[in-house]
């Protein structure tokens, strides 16, 4: 049995910083300038918000936010830990304090300066805590110092099992390019992926290669919960979070779970999405559309699996028959996922799916989406959200 | 240096300057395969054209040639500069520098042009001379002078093979007030080492000794990896260990290609390995090359020292 | 003629680049090299020579450096190749645990003699430039 929280919180607001690779602000000026966007797309002031919910990794104090915005008085603030596995945890977060109460309208946001400054490409470095620092001791002597490493130790594994090919990871690379090309905040803006230009590019970690991987992006994304009553006053059509989910599983480890008896199965976005699909009372074939976190392209494909859309070792075939596409059966990741958009650890997705139950992507599928899933990172503790119309 | 000083320095050391180094003289060995092949095998360098007799008897030149690049190392001395080289001019200008301060030294520029192509049985003759001594220049290194040699080789005929000239800057080293993260710098990179605690630490003791060790429960004999305080299975904080016979199987890998690290092998190629104790453990497969790897494939591991400061399992196909 | 090609001098265009060529610097590399080029100059074998001159391992000799270079031409060239000029700026010593990184690019042809230059650098991943310069070699220009 898991809690319910479906309807009992709303997202109201929801905005995007400009995406660059050098944004010349400070990492607070992202995040205060995505809040106040989130806060005019909800039509309310910046001093009606009192909680904030962000990841461990934001270097953003939410009082030094809330000073900066012009907040009065918090009596909620939360973090969720780890990179893009935070991003429906801090939504998870943000709408159990408003469900119970402890806080009425919260700014859930990520900032930061992902290019310009620390590069997270660059892999894990002597200057870490100490916890941390003990875990990534077993993997930096050898070399697998990177996330595109982590990430390749499992799709390695997942491909032989399934025979998957990199033909299905070109597919979501392609698909999301053809996304992103006409969206005009996209890093890859009017920058269609071919086959050659993918194939050819060098190789990072095998099996990926660049066109794998996602960007290194400069942004700050938020969005604003607050409670449906609340939410029927202000600007924008209701978008209510239906189911939210956070999980870890057994033998869990940050992006190197290699010591479970199936290293490739992400049973974590299992657990998810068990949890979300019965908390909502949503099956697979109610989903829309969906924001899946890419931070490379193989996550899509185990996500697909672990959420249930096809059956395991079926991804490939699914994406390549076209599901993903504009006129597909899951529009996926519209905005053009962190793969052509920018990366923002996931929480430019939540505008994203946001938008889509609202009909306001700027790819916005053909059909009415209803519901939408968005999903976080893989390979870490992580969750998912099926966001959907106020009944 | 007083402007009087300065002048009569320069006096000394531009009359180096046409100074034969050396008169024509023959290299010790004539051109032969045997050094061309030593030359090839250290350059990694398979062109035909210098070791292939049979393709090289059916190419434009009929013949092998020796490497263009290895112009100069014909006439080098040899062996008997490690006890240090015999005076000539260069070396008497090059004490006239140090006497005057201008102790460092940094090769700039070399630029060798070639005439002709020489094959097995040519000999080479090298003649060299002082070319030019710049006037006193203000550089990034300090105070200095650039000089250039210019060494001129011949064949056995007399005919000119080619000329090397080579552009040495002698400076005065400058106070390095920034001498700390200079030699910050100037460390040789390792590969990044774990810290160790106090669950971890016991075990990079043991790969420093040689051993590979797996945690085990002491009440349920469960044995786990990476270690940690207390046994899963039964919640004892009481264990011991294990040593690994370190044969293993490949449950998934990689190579991180991109970025280069610093410390690093280029390429290096990650596993999850079972072992066969049943615990996994990551580690670097080598001997073998990337695309020869498979998941499945058994290996067989040792304790290596892989470079100054690290010693680490390293895994060859069994 | 065999499993050898040469470019021709048509087939090469000002702009075409060489595929780079990443060397592990390791002390055998940088012995070896300097044996191999009977340069038995202290600092090139003997750690403890070379740590006297403020660096901390054997580095690589000059005449490896040029050797490395007519190898990275002449991969790409083919055999036939001649090489009239290597012409070198030196920088960054190499010291063992490094990779060298040698890229390339066409940057210009001479119709009457045959002879194109190539743009050489030799990047080492620890301290940057290693050796820059030009290359300039003879292609066959007939079929």
């Amino acid at each position: 049995m898991v809690a319910n929280i479906r309807d009992k919180a709303a997202i109201v607001g929801v905005a995007n910083t400009a995406f660059s690779k050098d944004s010349g602000v400070s990492e607070l000026s992202l995040a205060v300038q995505a809040i106040k966007g989130a806060c005019d797309d909800a039509g309310i002031h910046p001093r009606e918000i009192d909680g904030f919910a962000t990841f461990t990794l934001d270097t953003n104090d939410e009082i030094e936010v809330a000073r900066a915005l012009g907040c009065g008085d918090l009596t909620f603030w939360g973090r969720s830990h780890y990179g893009g596995g935070a991003a429906t945890g801090s939504l998870h977060q943000a709408v159990m304090a408003v469900a119970t109460g402890m806080a009425e309208c919260v700014a859930v946001f990520r900032a930061l300066n992902g290019r310009s400054g620390h590069r997270y490409s660059q892999g894990v470095s002597g200057e870490l805590l100490t916890a941390d620092a003990i875990h990534w001791g077993w993997y930096t002597p050898y070399g697998l110092l990177t996330p595109a490493s982590w990430t390749a130790m499992i799709t390695q594994r997942w491909m032989h099992r399934t025979g998957v090919t990199k033909e299905a990871m070109f597919e979501v690379a392609r698909c999301t390019r053809e996304y992103a090309v006409s969206n005009p905040n996209a890093f890859f803006h009017g920058q269609p992926l071919d086959r050659d230009t993918y194939f050819n590019a060098r190789m990072i970690a095998d099996p990926l290669q660049l066109f794998d991987c996602c960007q290194e992006s400069d942004g700050g994304s938020a969005i604003i919960v607050t409670t449906p009553q609340r939410a029927r006053d202000l600007k924008q059509p209701v978008v209510t979070v239906k189911g939210v989910a956070q999980a870890s599983a057994q033998g869990q480890e940050q992006m190197t779970s290699f010591y479970r008896d199936e290293i490739s199965d992400v049973s974590e976005h299992r657990i998810a999405a068990g949890d979300c699909y019965e908390m909502s009372g949503l099956r697979p074939s109610d989903i829309d559309a969906a924001v899946i976190y890419d931070a490379f392209t193989p996550n899509v494909l185990l996500q697909l699996e672990a959420w249930d859309f096809c059956k395991f070792g079926e991804a490939g075939d699914f994406v390549l028959d076209g599901n993903l596409r504009p006129d597909g059966r899951l529009p996926t990741n519209t905005h053009g996922g962190q793969l052509s958009e920018a990366y923002i650890h996931g929480v430019n997705g939540l505008v994203e799916a946001t938008r889509l139950v609202r009909g306001q992507s700027v790819n916005q599928p053909g059909k009415q989406v209803d519901h939408a899933l968005v999903t976080s990172g893989v390979g870490i503790p992580t969750g998912g959200a099926i966001l959907g119309k106020l009944d | 240096m007083t402007p009087e000083e300065q002048k009569a320095f320069e006096d000394r050391i531009y009359a180096y300057v046409g100074v034969k180094v050396c008169e024509r003289t023959a290299a010790k060995d004539a051109v032969n395969p045997a050094m061309i092949r030593h030359w090839a095998e250290a350059m990694g360098d398979t062109n035909p054209a210098y070791t292939d007799e049979t393709w090289a008897a059916n190419s434009r030149r009929g013949k092998t040639i020796a490497p263009p690049a290895m112009m100069y190392a014909w006439n080098q001395e040899g062996f008997t500069v490690t006890r240090g080289r015999a005076s000539d001019p260069q070396t008497d200008m090059v004490e006239l520098f140090n006497e005057y301060g201008f102790t460092g030294v940094l090769g700039t520029n070399v630029t060798q042009e070639y005439f002709k192509e020489v094959s097995p049985g040519d000999t080479l003759y090298l003649e060299m001379e002082i070319d030019s001594i710049s006037e006193r220049k203000a550089t990034a290194r300090g105070i200095g002078y650039f000089f250039e040699t210019l060494a001129t080789f011949s064949d056995q005929n007399g005919e000119k093979v080619g000329t090397q000239r080579f552009r040495v800057l002698k400076f005065i080293p400058q106070e390095q007030p920034t001498a700390a993260t200079g030699d910050d710098k100037l460390e040789v990179p390792t590969r990044i080492p774990s810290p160790r605690g106090h669950d971890n630490g016991w075990w990079w003791q043991a790969v420093d000794e040689g051993k590979l060790l797996i945690q085990r429960c002491k009440r349920c004999q469960v044995l786990r990896h990476p270690p940690r305080p207390m046994c899963g299975e039964c919640q004892s904080l009481e264990w011991d260990s294990i040593e690994s016979g370190m044969e293993g199987e490949v449950i998934s890998y990689t190579c991180l290609r991109h970025p280069a690290i610093p410390g690093y092998p280029k390429d290096p190629v990650c596993a999850v390995i079972k072992l066969a104790e049943g615990t996994n453990l990551v580690a670097n497969i080598v001997g073998c090359d990337y695309d020869d790897v498979f998941i499945g494939m058994k290996l067989k591991g040792r304790i290596e020292q892989v470079d100054e400061k690290t010693t680490l399992p390293q895994f060859y196909p069994a | 003629m065999s499993e050898y090609t040469t470019l021709n001098y048509a087939d090469v265009h000002v702009g075409d680049k060489l595929p780079e060529l990443a060397i592990d610097i390791t002390t055998g590399l940088i012995v070896g090299g300097a044996m191999a080029t009977r340069d038995y100059e202290p600092v090139h074998h003997d750690k403890s020579a070379a740590q006297a001159t403020g660096l901390p391992d054997v580095f690589m000799n000059i005449l490896t450096s040029q050797g490395l270079m007519s190898r990275f031409v002449t991969d790409w060239s083919g055999p036939e190749a001649v090489i009239r000029k290597l012409d070198l700026k030196l920088g960054a010593p190499n010291l063992p645990g490094m990779v060298m990184t040698i890229s390339g690019e066409v940057t210009d042809k001479d119709d009457s003699s045959g002879q194109v230059s190539i743009a050489v650098v030799g990047e080492n991943n620890i301290w940057g430039m290693h050796m820059q310069g030009t290359v300039t070699i003879a292609l066959p220009q007939e079929a």
